[in-house]
């Protein structure tokens, strides 16, 4: 700990030189710190779903609709507690950029498996007794200041019968997400006003949510649901949150190997600017470690030094880096639903910056230690 | 005259050093390889999509949808509204008299990829007007498709990316099972992602009874007001007419900017931490020069040849940078194919893409060069002399 002044001193001694590798650093791991923030946000989103909720979509292809005569058979799949068909509208709210999905659900049996989501029984009964109500998330509520009782008027691409695509609901209830305040988004209506007013793909639904009666029986009751409707017209691909989730990221990109590669370039030339920059740093010190040394610092000690510093330099430069990432991340919480920066990125950025500095600082240390006082001292 | 022997005597002493601290200079160099690299590995992603659109996008070739929708996806047109069409004015016919009108419908289907990860591809049915309209189209392997068994033929990228999609193949869809009889090359709206059948097939197999859209030839680009009011006032179909060209912006316009936006995103983050990494280098570079510059200075040197000789200096040790990053991501990854939301990209690194990294390595050269060339030029002469 005493050393600490001198190993500061040094950090510092050229102190633009210094800044600006800092800054060098910093940018690496702000970087570091945003993709992978974002990897792992949405790791998470898919560990903390929940594996009781089964969605049952056609085998053909996700978005490929599904008859509703599919509904009261798997109803009566064993292990199955409560079903609903689910029809999305992508619609807008007053002008494009103002995005309101509206989901179709059977809302008892929706709100029933959705138990994350929290809405007054009153306002799901409501719903029910209201074909034309709708169960509005607190996030667009909120930023259009609609409440309980106002009329909200969606316009979407799906035509209705009579030819417009304004379709206008009664607020009966608002519901909120705590757990995961980026869900609480799309507008809950019901699927039979839904499916009666639709001009197309009418009597279908895009899939089936089912909820298994435990989660330990959710595998056994996919592949129930699965068999049920095997070889017949519509067979039927069921999948866990958690799957549904990770297949329709995957179809986005694979983002492990594309972030993979970014951050290994971005490391790559980092640790070879870090290395030459300690190089360049030590051999300036030469006579001055020499000195250390005939005051009497052991040759490891002195390597020690070097590395210490080495090590504070990148691990301060890294946390400022990533504590950026981590002012930046959840500006994009509303794209991706991730409300902050995991704490395990930052755990591994700070262990790549330490990795970072004994690689980088290796050299230099060796030499450290390697170091003879007299030539040191006669070659100034 | 003496400013450009200035300059040329500077630099020349500037670039000798280069040598001499060969540790960071390559550094810098390395740094900007990285950047380079990485930028136009992910530009290469969308490269290949422009290249596909620039190939379809002429203006003879306009593209018909429902109206209302934004993209060709959320479109329908019944079998009516396609003999709408094909009757409309302006359409170019063959001399047998036979509508240059492909209608297509389009099915969404979850194929294996070689890997083992279910991925997506899209069946594209194809009236018989594909032969007049998509002359681009060809079967390069096997033989063309036949209506009404199923088969289709498969693009190459596709072929290399799933499973079971070699010639004399078995996919089953839709618990038909379909026989793979040839690979097509040419570009259609959606170029490499798709597997190519006749739609009356693909219509039957998926129990649709609609098309999605329709491309049409007309005899001129000039027809295209002809054509399109005749279709736009017929009460008989709602469908919207636009050139090939806004379709295609309509179906990637977002993609290509998300792509877009990422690629110079990191590229900006990326390159922001090479720029320090280059001012690093080229202080080190004048700091080690000091009594030179500051002798030079005495006996009369400007400034101005100062300053432009480190800029130069900066110059000079960005652009390989610019080469050797382009040239990794050529070997690394051109003609790879990725897959972004269901479409297949095939990575292109163009001429383009050269000149865009250039651009990056020089501007972060010149950034890099700026501050310290500033120094130099300021330089008291007295301290810099004086110093050891």
């Amino acid at each position: 700990m005493k050393y600490l002044p001198l190993v500061w001193a040094g950090i510092w001694r050229r102190r633009s030189r210094a800044v600006l590798m800092l800054l060098q650093i910093a940018s690496a791991f702000l970087l570091f710190g945003l993709l992978q923030g974002l990897n792992s946000g949405i790791k998470q989103a898919i560990a903390r779903t929940h594996s009781d909720r089964l969605y049952v979509g056609s085998a053909v292809s996700l978005g490929v609709p599904l008859p509703i005569s599919l509904l009261p058979q798997l109803k009566n799949v064993p292990g199955v507690k409560l079903v609903t068909p689910l029809v999305q509208f992508p619609s807008i709210y007053q002008k494009p950029g103002q995005g309101i999905p509206m989901n179709g659900v059977d809302p008892e049996a929706f709100f029933g498996m959705f138990s994350d989501y929290i809405v007054p029984k009153a306002q799901v009964e409501a719903l029910k007794n209201n074909r034309t109500g709708v169960i509005l998330g607190s996030t667009p509520a909120k930023r259009f200041g609609i409440k309980v009782g106002d009329r909200l008027a969606l316009q979407s691409q799906q035509p209705k019968r009579d030819g417009s695509n304004a379709w206008v609901f009664d607020v009966v209830g608002i519901f909120e997400v705590p757990s995961q305040p980026s869900g609480a988004s799309a507008a809950i209506v019901n699927f039979d006003y839904l499916n009666d007013a639709r001009l197309g793909d009418r009597d279908t639904a895009l899939l089936y949510i089912a909820l298994a009666d435990t989660p330990a029986h959710a595998p056994a009751v996919m592949r129930a649901i699965d068999k049920a409707f095997a070889n017949s017209s519509n067979e039927t691909r069921t999948q866990s949150e958690g799957d549904m989730i990770a297949s329709q990221i995957q179809r986005i990109a694979d983002l492990d190997l594309i972030i993979g590669g970014i951050v290994g370039a971005v490391f790559f030339a980092l640790l070879l600017a870090t290395g030459a920059l300690m190089m360049q740093s030590i051999r300036e010190r030469v006579p001055e470690l020499a000195v250390l040394k005939t005051l009497g610092f052991s040759d490891r000690r002195v390597m020690v030094l070097i590395l210490v510093e080495a090590v504070i330099f990148c691990v301060f430069s890294a946390a400022i880096g990533l504590g950026l990432a981590s002012i930046i991340l959840p500006a994009a919480r509303t794209l991706i639903g991730i409300a902050s920066m995991p704490g395990i990125v930052f755990a591994s950025g700070i262990g790549f910056a330490v990795a970072l500095a004994i690689i980088g600082g290796s050299v230099p240390a060796w030499r450290g230690l390697k170091l003879q006082v007299a030539e040191a001292l006669a070659g100034r | 005259m003496t400013f450009l022997k200035q300059t040329i005597a500077l630099t020349a002493t500037g670039l000798r050093g280069i040598s001499e601290r060969r540790g960071s200079s390559l550094v810098t160099v390395i740094g900007v390889t990285a950047v380079v690299g990485v930028l136009v590995s992910l530009l290469a992603i969308r490269e290949g999509a422009t290249i596909f659109s620039g190939t379809t996008a002429r203006p003879d070739v306009v593209d018909v949808i429902s109206r209302g929708a934004t993209s060709t996806a959320q479109s329908v047109l019944s079998r009516d509204a396609v003999a709408v069409i094909e009757d409309a004015p302006g359409v170019k016919r063959a001399p047998d008299g036979r509508p240059y009108v492909v209608a297509t419908t389009l099915v969404s289907v979850d194929a294996i990829k070689k890997n083992g990860k279910r991925g997506n591809v899209y069946l594209v049915g194809f009236s018989p007007g594909a032969a007049l309209v998509q002359s681009n189209v060809k079967v390069i392997e096997g033989r063309q498709y036949r209506p009404a068994v199923h088969e289709v033929t498969v693009s190459d990228p596709i072929r290399k990316m799933y499973r079971n999609m070699n010639i004399g193949d078995h996919i089953v869809l839709n618990r038909t099972e379909w026989t793979i009889v040839g690979v097509f090359a040419g570009n259609d709206s959606i170029g490499d992602s798709v597997l190519r059948a006749d739609a009356a097939t693909v219509m039957s197999a998926f129990n649709r009874n609609t098309y999605q859209s329709a491309n049409v030839q007309l005899e001129s680009p000039a027809a295209m007001q002809k054509f399109k009011d005749a279709l736009t006032t017929n009460p008989a179909v709602a469908v919207e007419v636009r050139t090939s060209a806004q379709s295609f912006k309509d179906n990637f316009g977002q993609l290509n900017s998300l792509l877009d936006f990422v690629a110079y995103f990191v590229g900006t983050v990326m390159a922001s931490g090479a720029i320090f990494g280059a001012l690093n280098s080229l202080y080190a570079s004048v700091d080690a020069r000091r009594r030179e510059i500051a002798t030079l200075r005495a006996i009369g040197f400007n400034s101005g040849p100062i300053i432009v000789s480190v800029l130069l200096e900066g110059l000079v040790l960005a652009l390989p940078g610019a080469f050797l990053g382009a040239l990794v991501a050529w070997v690394l990854f051109n003609g790879n194919v990725v897959d972004v939301a269901g479409l297949i990209f095939k990575l292109t690194v163009t001429p383009r893409l050269l000149v865009i990294s250039i651009f990056w390595a020089l501007t972060i050269g010149l950034i890099g060069g700026s501050l310290p060339a500033l120094r130099a030029a300021r330089l008291p002469v007295a301290t810099a002399l004086r110093a050891t």
